[in-house]
């Protein structure tokens, strides 16, 4: 009852005009990052992060959220139409999806993955809204050894189901912890590796090396790579799907949208891995598995419902642990932060007014998802035939301009200028940026927590294992650590292989 | 060997990390210093950049080259922010543009220009005139 009453506060915040705006803009830029091949919800937050600095928080959260979960369903548009995913998370949806397409059935494979993704997204808002308070509730008894430990075990998380070498995801977090001391110390107020360089006094500013390391780089990279795209150039009909359709897809839409949820609260999980899993269990539950890649729609249905209830299941540690679970929350957390908020179990009492308009935000932003991806399609595959010669330029100059106007710093350009090369080469040798920033972002809760614990027990390290919750959260870390010498894959590289195979 | 060579990078980089923390400072257990964290991440990070290089020890692989036009688009973003200043919003966006526009795609030298200078027109009135961004003027006054 108190949920509902909330709710009710929340659509009251959400229904001002410019609460309203800034969802739509939010999701028309997520459908159309989705849309592009080459850009995921971690560039496209990172570009339009300089916009927050110019909105009413609450707005420019809904706005970033909107940005989040509008590309799962932008994503699926590119799969089906011109087999490339708009994101790793629409991966899957290329193998049934685009088969569909070229038997003429491009109109249902859309209309079930816009429908599966709207009934997903909307469960996982209502799971969002159980859930969130209860693990914030929870999270009060946390202290400083509780929050390190934490820390620890979302890096490790990260680190350990990423995609990339384990090695060099944890350099890279090293690398994003040491990046996080650079500034002011907060307890000695002493400059630390400034090296005399004034712009570097307030430290490494999350949204230059977000924009440079997911936005910049990845432009470098798709410039050096020939993107062929072959669009099905039929006329898109039927988006509707039929009843038969609907009883195919009913069971994989529920099973994708529980496995999507429950699996997107798990740090470093993110939205790709639940989309695999429920490809999987969609082929293992099917009376003809044999078709699944010949254009099945149960194959559509699962993984599109399970990348969108991912990504509410990612919001929960976020919004009530202040834990980012994977980049796209990494960098929503630091907007909160740029914003002036401070994440953690209290953001949602103290700031009632921004959990509440952003649940809120999601349900309407699901509809109006659907209303964007369903009548107005033509639109979108018109915007993918604009040749990316064009479109590369727009989005360098609109990284330039975006970090030039946070501080009208020239410096500020420059610095993003350089973590947009060091990103370029941090992909071509193989270094994950997500641990890095993920780093740099939980930085100042593991350094403040670390040095915390450590004045509390007189300089123990023993604390960090005595207390039962902090011992839980290491002990999860150490099992991820020492997983591979008991199985023979790291946990979640099997459903990462299947991508790298097909 | 890449991996070699970037272990060996990220040693260097551990290096001075490690030094910088030792200048901060490391206080006592009981009371960290401000180099506390770094000290010991750095050290880490050492660690682990030696075990990089060790994992790479003979393992031949030879990363593609870079492609060229990746290169300039690189150098020009860079020149970009060191010229923006001097040369002003118009001019430094309008060459940066037509920069990559030809790298893009071979197009005619008037399609470029003309295309160019949209951009950079629609870029200024729209950050410039609707959202209030105070672009520099640089030596020539616009």
């Amino acid at each position: 009852m108190e949920a509902l009453q909330s709710l009710a506060y929340g659509f009251g915040i959400f229904f001002q005009p410019v609460n309203l705006l800034y969802c739509f803009l939010g999701v028309l830029m997520g459908t159309l990052v989705g849309v592009l091949p080459g850009l995921g919800p971690a560039a496209a937050l990172s570009l339009l992060l300089p916009t927050i600095y110019h909105v009413p928080p609450v707005s420019a959260i809904i706005m970033l959220f909107g940005i989040c979960y509008g590309t799962a369903y932008g994503g699926s548009t590119t799969s089906i139409l011109v087999n490339i995913p708009g994101e790793i998370s629409s991966v899957v949806t290329c193998f049934d999806g685009y088969q569909m397409a070229k038997q003429g059935r491009a109109g249902p494979a859309l209309g079930i993955a816009a429908f599966g993704s709207f009934i997903a997204g909307t469960f996982g808002v209502v799971g969002l809204m159980l859930f969130a308070p209860m693990l914030a509730n929870f999270a009060l008894r946390f202290g400083p050894p509780e929050f390190f430990s934490l820390a620890v075990m979302s890096l490790t998380f990260v680190i350990f189901i990423g995609r990339g070498d384990v090695l060099s995801g944890l350099m890279m977090a090293c690398l994003g912890l040491v990046m996080s001391t650079a500034g002011m110390d907060r307890f000695t107020s002493q400059p630390r590796f400034t090296f005399g360089i004034p712009a570097l006094l307030d430290g490494f500013e999350l949204v230059f090396v977000a924009m440079g390391v997911f936005g910049l780089s990845e432009i470098f990279v798709n410039l050096g790579q020939a993107v062929k795209r072959e669009t099905i150039d039929t006329k898109i009909k039927n988006l509707l799907p039929s009843r038969r359709d609907w009883k195919d897809s009913a069971k994989p839409i529920a099973r994708g949208t529980l496995i999507g949820f429950f699996l997107g609260i798990i740090p470093g999980v993110g939205a790709a891995i639940p989309t695999f899993l429920s490809y999987a269990v969609e082929k293992k539950f099917s009376r003809y598995p044999e078709k699944f890649g010949t254009g099945v729609i149960e194959g559509v249905a699962g993984p599109e419902s399970a990348n969108n209830a991912a990504y509410s299941g990612t919001f929960i540690p976020m919004l009530s642990l202040g834990i980012p679970t994977n980049i796209s929350t990494s960098i929503i957390l630091g907007a909160l932060m740029i914003l002036g908020l401070q994440p953690g179990p209290l953001l949602i009492s103290s700031k009632p007014e921004l959990f509440w308009g952003v649940v809120a935000s999601m349900y309407v932003g699901n509809v109006m998802l659907v209303v964007l991806n369903l009548p107005l399609i033509g639109l979108w595959v018109q915007i993918l035939k604009v040749p990316y010669s064009i479109l590369y330029v727009l989005i360098v100059l609109f990284c330039e301009i975006g970090a030039y106007s946070v501080n009208n710093n020239v410096s500020d350009v420059l610095l993003m200028n350089i973590f947009g090369v060091a990103g370029y080469f941090m992909k071509r040798y193989e270094f994950e940026g997500a641990p890095l920033v993920l780093a740099l972002v939980l930085g100042p809760m593991f350094e403040n927590s670390l040095r915390r614990s450590l004045i509390i027990s007189d300089g123990s390290a023993a604390v960090f294992f005595t207390r039962p919750i902090s011992a839980v959260f290491l002990a999860l870390a150490l099992a991820f650590m020492i997983s591979p010498l008991f199985t023979r894959k790291r946990i979640g590289r099997e459903a990462l292989e299947i991508e790298e195979q097909d | 060997m890449p991996k070699v060579k970037s272990g060996i990078f990220f040693f260097g980089l551990s290096l001075l990390i490690l030094w910088e923390s030792l200048r901060l400072g490391l206080g006592v257990s009981t009371e960290p210093g401000p180099g506390f964290m770094s000290f010991c991440t750095g050290a880490i990070l050492a660690v682990l950049s030696l075990a990089f290089v060790y994992s790479g020890w003979g393992v031949r692989m030879t990363a593609p080259p870079h492609a060229r036009r990746v290169i300039l688009a690189m150098a020009a973003v860079f020149v970009y922010s060191l010229v923006l200043d001097y040369l002003g919003f118009i001019i430094a966006t309008f060459l940066l543009v037509a920069l990559l526009f030809h790298l893009g795609e071979s197009r005619r030298w008037w399609a470029v220009i003309a295309m160019s200078a949209l951009v950079t027109f629609l870029g200024y009135y729209f950050f410039g005139t609707l959202l209030h961004v105070f672009f520099p003027r640089g030596l020539f006054g616009f």
